[in-house]
């Protein structure tokens, strides 16, 4: 029945599978580590406000409003579009031998050569997984009861302190299973960074498809590689669910 | 109960569903005297999208008078490189003209007209490279294009798996790599190359290694198909006789 799949294809370009594999993991790890601190950041400044007082209009102007614009653009446009945009444009802006803006010279050039496609894509998956997380945070702590917060206020405590102790742990249980979903979302799009040269896991398969213009034995077999990763990526978000909800 | 009424009300939409599905297929059936050519349209000059979504290049103009030539009508479709071959053997395309090499592996799944162009392989280099062969290579990082004779050459130097290959989807894409530093070197045909420093002056300079054999393009057909392959390839010789090769061929690479 399977005498057609050409399993030596598969077996010859795996030191590149278990590679792009690693690159793919690495990438969602980075993806969400940093997504999550600045997202948490973003989220909170989309609803910053201030009632009263001196703080309105700063508030306003430089938190609030900067964090729904860049809000607005990462989650309005396409991701393809903003790795082409980050790798190609904003990255030689940034880092250039001749004329980088944050490292130029020797340094720029070890940078671009050793990493550079990997700056790129962790980069773009960071500052766009960031933008989903802002939101998931908002809904989290928009979901908390006010109450909460007027009765830690009035204990005494200050924005910071209710913040950290009284509505960020109880918005965490509600936002799990959506931050869950985040990362398997953020999983299957790192494909993408493969247009950037980056080597994960479909760049794999392209090169060897590319290489034997068979299409099947690739695709279908990282098909399963992300499909094992996913589904045990749900069954730990479900665990972590169970857990906390008992608590 | 609702269950089973839920099922039953979902019959009708599948019928539906199906029959849409009929009228679109027989809507879209190629009409036999128009037939389909492929090309990955990034690859200027050879194929490329002008701004009003037209494709034209030296392939474009060569397949249009073969056309002519031949007596039939063609449709041009800009198909992407990594899905060009697939598409051909699968009946979607019934040409293909898009700066194929000739080479065994492809004449294993699709047959080759006789070439129509010479092309080599050319090394792109930072200016300040001093890079002379290409097997001083080996220990550099190197863009190519998916699945192209580069890519080819390159694994044989570096192995398949190397990391130290970076593939990319197109040509254009690998050089732009180049220019911003993130590879030391990229290997492609000479035809996209020039064209690409002809638009980008002195970004990068090239170096030809003598140890590349000259390539040939041919246009490809699905293999088996000695009718079609007849007619293009006498096309081809009546082209080349009466100077309508030479004028389309001087056109973009000027006066040899």
């Amino acid at each position: 029945m399977f005498a057609w799949f050409r399993t030596d294809i598969i077996v010859e370009y795996m030191p590149l599978f278990l590679r792009g594999l690693w690159t793919t993991l690495a990438l969602t790890a980075i993806g969400i580590f940093f997504g999550t601190i600045l997202g948490l950041l973003l989220g909170m400044g989309k609803i910053a406000q201030a009632e009263h007082g001196p703080w309105r209009w700063p508030l306003r102007l430089f938190i609030k409003t900067p964090s729904q614009i860049y809000i607005s653009f990462f989650r309005g446009t396409p991701l393809f579009v903003q790795i082409l945009l980050i790798h190609f444009a904003l990255v030689p802006l940034l880092i250039h031998p001749d004329s980088g803006l944050l490292f130029s010279g020797d340094t720029a050039l070890y940078l671009k050569r050793e990493h550079g496609a990997l700056l790129s894509g962790a980069l773009a998956l960071s500052l766009n997984s960031a933008a989903y997380i802002a939101e998931i945070f908002r809904a989290g702590i928009q979901s908390i009861d006010r109450g909460q917060t007027e009765a830690a206020r009035s204990l005494g405590l200050n924005y910071y302190q209710t913040m950290k102790h009284i509505v960020i742990p109880q918005a965490f249980r509600r936002m799990l299973p959506p931050l869950g979903n985040e990362a398997i979302t953020l999983l299957k799009d790192s494909s993408l960074v493969s247009a950037i040269g980056l080597a994960e896991l479909s760049y794999a398969a392209r090169t060897a498809a590319g290489a034997y213009a068979r299409y099947w034995e690739p695709y279908l077999f990282i098909s399963l590689i992300y499909l094992i990763i996913t589904m045990g990526m749900s069954y730990i978000v479900h665990r972590l669910e169970r857990k906390y909800q008992s608590a | 109960m609702k269950n089973r009424w839920l099922l039953l009300a979902t019959i009708p939409l599948l019928l539906i569903s199906c029959t849409k599905k009929e009228d679109t297929s027989l809507r879209t059936q190629p009409i036999p005297s128009e037939l389909v050519v492929g090309t990955d349209a990034a690859y200027a000059p050879f194929e490329s999208e002008n701004a009003d979504k037209s494709v034209e290049g030296f392939d474009i103009d060569i397949i249009h008078a073969v056309a002519d030539r031949a007596g039939f009508k063609i449709k041009i479709v800009n198909t992407p490189w990594e899905g060009l071959f697939s598409q051909l053997a699968s009946g979607d395309r019934d040409i293909l003209i898009s700066a194929i090499t000739i080479n065994s592996e492809r004449k294993k799944v699709m047959d080759f007209s006789e070439p129509y162009f010479e092309a080599v392989q050319l090394i792109a280099l930072p200016v300040k490279s001093k890079v002379t062969k290409f097997v001083e290579l080996k220990d550099l990082k190197v863009g190519v294009q998916t699945g192209t004779t580069g890519d080819e050459v390159i694994s044989d130097l570096l192995g398949k798996t190397n990391p130290n290959i970076k593939r990319f989807e197109g040509t254009p894409l690998a050089l732009q790599e180049l220019v911003n530093g993130g590879v030391d070197a990229v290997v492609a045909d000479n035809g996209v190359i020039d064209n690409f420093l002809a638009n980008n002056a002195k970004t990068f300079k090239t170096v030809a290694d003598p140890s590349f054999s000259k390539e040939h393009y041919g246009i490809a057909v699905k293999k088996g198909n000695s009718e079609l392959l007849k007619k293009i390839n006498d096309a081809l010789q009546a082209l080349k006789k009466d100077g309508t090769y030479q004028k389309i061929h001087s056109k973009y690479f000027g006066k040899k």
